[in-house]
């Protein structure tokens, strides 16, 4: 179904509920729906036409329309459309109906639009604070435009203490995290522990905000913002900084040349290689296999030196500008290019095949962890969580961006949705980024890098754009604005889906299995963390206190 | 004093001063023979030295629930390992044969596992007790097999002496018996177990249990605890040789002792591999894996008890 049909649908359905719609394209539709019916209009949405969950977003609209704006993205990964359902709210009732009744995996994203913009899910269940940090004043949302970006809240209170859930009857309290050897970012996990088995836990993340996105709607310009976006994540950079120019590109109607499409293609599938080589390491380290752990890294080694050569960076390329990219490919690296995947093709078919047979590493990773095809739809789940569970979604295909509608390559799914089917589709997927390479190494031909933008972008617009980062789908929205910024930039990483659904799958499994379950989304806490006004002075630092840390790791019984 | 106490203290505190000495070299050995099947270069063969004297440098933090018997049980780890040392022949006869039997030494094997509790219980974190309830589980289900290695060798000796059940015991009897060569594949299969290395690394865990019921400890003390593990490995080596491999032990000086040291090097060396090429199992796939070996040694108690 193409965007223009679908809003027949909803109009034929909602009559005057639907307010109007906005159709960029074929595969865009916003629709603007009246806030009574933003609840009936998703279940719609989500239920009958069984659509994929993508995010929900706030925006402070009061400058320019005088309202707040509510948005819910959906994706129709069959019929190749992304859709955004859209309401205005009256400035001085920001409440919207909670829809994550029926779609629970858009929990987090209301509890962060509440945060942050001060927009009330009304009838969401958990409503307790999920980003903001617990001394941060209640009644100040730091997203709103009447907030300045380095402004430092005169009551934060550093005694605040946040209140942790009450264990259920006979558990003990394990705290995992801030601080533990397998999490390389600070994420807060506490498990509910029954001898060896973990019955539940509850989590508190977002400590390293870095307020990514206040600091692009308020000071930087369109062609800061990318250097910004890549360092939203240490890993999978590059799916940011495509991702916003894409968004960018797309609000404002210009189309990048071909080479440059190419190049796009090029850096993000050497970025899947080198993430998807490091996380297969990670999940042996994780389970105590040092030696293929020491392995992977060797063999991705040359993979960093290659987009060292392209970049002059291991990571963090700085690739995109709005409209092309700033590195060539030249022939020589070509070359290497060729040269280094054939290399890595060979010694990771040795791995594979090794790990393949290993009956440890499965007897550790079979029947763990698992996200069964429900919660896969319910938590929306992505990337190759999602793909371990028989869910067959690839943005690449299914929302194709740059180069990637013009080079083959397959989606690779496997059964089961265990620890064990996403090492195996990580594993076979390496293959297939070495395949999409070597196809746009063929295809790529000479011209130029860059458009050449001479007039101001148009103010107002606005863009989506999924990309398949190496741990799913990467989803940004961007509404263009005035003084050569956007007004409003939410970036959703696919962690913030995927982290949602860890208490599920970790629940009623051996305490020892929880790493792995963990890793096995491979977890990117600074992505899921990433926007946020939170103050130097005021953050992380004070929240935690010595003390409070202290009382954590040593927390013992509830 | 009559000379031959003088001759039994001299050679205790022998075999305890080669303890150690070569136990930090093996770690090195390990350490660098790990390295290199990981395509890595590792460190210097004599790093763990510096390790230790690093670490036993260090400001000594009192901390945790009950300092006291923190610093008692890291001195009982490393000192009930020493004490072990002067029962087992290490390349000579064994030196304190007079002083106890081969029960003292099981009772003095499970005071091994015992201190490891004593580590974590001291340090009352959460996560050095969820080490220690893994490490009781282990113990319950590892321990007895060394025991009824020893019985099964006291049996055919019809001995409880230290010189002769650690010689080789558990094939004497004519040669090569069933209950002897089933304990030996037993030993072999659970040593791994003994000195607490991947894939049993369970209690310890650096990716589940950050070290388990090391996590609280640091300086002098964690410097005593790595010494007490490096020992471990020596100590048990020369066991398991003494027990199943004591051939050439009866050759002179020289050529005997280090006959018997390249055979700990080759249960080194045997351990690093196997460490460094598997996963580490959970506590539960470990329990039913020792208590299948369990079964396995009773059956071979049994075989000895008939002579077979």
């Amino acid at each position: 179904m193409i965007a223009r049909e679908m809003f027949e649908e909803f109009k034929a359905r909602f009559g005057p509920l639907i307010q109007r719609a906005d159709l960029p394209s074929d595969r865009r539709l916003f629709v603007f729906v009246d806030r009574s019916a933003v609840k009936y209009v998703c279940q719609h949405i989500f239920r009958e036409l069984d659509a994929r969950y993508v995010a929900s977003i706030g925006a402070d609209d009061r400058p320019f329309s005088g309202k707040f704006l509510v948005a819910h993205n959906f994706a129709f990964d069959h019929d190749h459309l992304l859709c955004s359902v859209l309401s205005y709210l009256p400035p001085d009732d920001p409440k919207i109906d909670s829809i994550s009744d029926m779609v629970p995996a858009a929990s987090w994203a209301e509890r962060e639009m509440r945060d942050l913009i001060g927009i009330e899910p009304v009838g969401h269940r958990y409503l307790k604070r999920l980003v903001l940090p617990d001394g941060w004043p209640d009644g100040m949302h730091p997203l709103r435009k009447d907030v300045s970006w380095n402004q430092v809240p005169d009551q934060y209170d550093d005694q605040r203490e946040f209140k942790f859930d009450e264990p259920p009857e006979g558990c003990t309290v394990v705290p995992f995290g801030p601080f533990h050897p397998t999490l390389d970012e600070p994420a807060h996990f506490r498990l509910y522990v029954e001898g060896e088995m973990v019955r539940g836990c509850e989590y508190r993340g977002f400590m390293v905000h870095r307020g990514i996105e206040k600091l692009a709607e308020s000071v930087m310009s369109y062609n800061d913002i990318p250097m910004l976006a890549e360092r939203i994540c240490g890993i999978c950079g590059c799916v940011h900084n495509v991702a916003y120019v894409q968004a960018v590109e797309e609000a404002a109607g210009l189309k990048p040349p071909l080479r440059a499409e190419y190049i796009r293609t090029i850096m993000l599938e050497l970025e899947r290689l080198h993430s998807h080589l490091l996380w297969v390491g990670l999940a042996c380290h994780i389970v105590g296999f040092d030696t293929l752990f020491m392995q992977s890294f060797r063999i991705r080694e040359p993979i960093m030196w290659i987009a060292e050569k392209i970049s002059g960076n291991r990571k963090t390329y700085a690739l995109c500008v709005v409209g092309g990219v700033r590195w060539d490919i030249t022939h020589e690296v070509k070359a290497e290019l060729r040269y280094a995947l054939d290399k890595l093709e060979s010694e990771w078919s040795a791995v594979v095949a090794a790990v393949s047979k290993d009956k440890n590493i499965q007897k550790r990773t079979r029947g763990i962890g698992v996200a069964d095809k429900v919660l896969v739809k319910s938590a929306g789940l992505l990337g190759p969580v999602a793909r371990a569970a028989g869910v067959d979604i690839d943005c690449r295909r299914d929302h194709p961006y740059a180069a990637y509608d013009r080079v083959d390559f397959n989606v690779i799914t496997e059964q089961g949705g265990d620890v064990w089917a996403r090492l195996l589709v990580r594993m076979k997927e390496v293959f297939e980024s070495i395949k999409i390479i070597r196809h746009c190494l063929d295809k790529m031909e000479d011209g130029p890098r860059q458009l050449q933008i001479t007039d101001e972008l148009p103010v107002g617009r606005m863009g989506l754009s999924s990309v398949e980062a190496p741990r799913g789908e990467s989803h940004h929205f961007v509404i263009t604005g005035e003084n050569n910024r956007p007004r409003r930039w939410r970036v959703r990483a696919p962690t913030y889906q995927n982290l949602q659904a860890v208490p599920a799958m970790i629940k009623d499994q051996q305490i020892a299995d929880m790493t792995i379950s963990l890793g096995s989304i491979d977890p990117c806490f600074s992505c899921t963390d990433r926007l946020e006004t939170i103050d130097l002075h005021s953050g992380a630092v004070k929240v935690w206190s010595q003390e409070e840390l202290l009382k954590l790791t040593r927390a013992k019984k509830a | 004093m009559n000379r031959s106490v003088i001759w039994m203290i001299v050679s205790g505190l022998l075999n305890v001063g080669l303890v150690l000495l070569i136990a930090p070299l093996c770690q090195g050995v390990l350490r660098k023979v790990t390295a290199r099947i990981q395509s890595r270069q590792g460190p210097p063969l004599l790093q763990p030295y510096f390790d230790l004297l690093k670490l036993l440098g260090k400001e000594d933090i009192e901390s945790g629930e009950a300092p006291v018997m923190q610093r008692f049980a890291v001195y009982l780890s490393l000192a009930t390992l020493l004490t072990v040392a002067c029962l087992v022949p290490m390349g000579f006869a064994a030196p304190m044969n007079s002083a106890g039997d081969v029960i003292l030494l099981i009772y003095l094997l499970t005071l091994c596992g015992i201190c490891t509790l004593l580590v974590g219980l001291a340090a009352g974190s959460t996560y050095s007790l969820l080490g220690v309830s893994r490490e009781m589980m282990s113990m319950i289900a590892l321990e007895p097999l060394f025991a009824i290695a020893i019985v099964v060798g006291a049996v055919h000796t019809q001995s409880f002496r230290l010189d002769s059940v650690l010689n080789g015991s558990v094939y004497v009897a004519g040669g090569f018996p069933w209950s002897g060569l089933l304990m030996l594949g037993v030993m072999l299969l659970s040593f791994q177990a003994f000195v607490q290395r991947v894939p049993f690394d369970i209690s310890e865990a650096e990716t589940e249990l950050m070290e388990g019921p090391l996590s609280e400890y640091s300086g002098p003390k964690l410097a005593l605890l790595k010494y007490a593990q490096m020992a471990k490995l020596i100590v048990y080596s020369a066991l398991f040789v003494a027990l199943f491999a004591p051939w050439g032990s009866g050759f002179v000086f020289p050529l005997g002792w280090l006959l018997f040291w390249a055979k700990v090097l080759v249960l080194v060396l045997l351990v690093t591999v196997v460490a460094a090429t598997h996963a580490r199992y959970r506590i539960d796939q470990a329990i039913r894996y020792f208590s299948t070996l369990m079964g396995v040694g009773l059956i071979a108690l049994v075989l000895a008890s008939y002579g077979h």
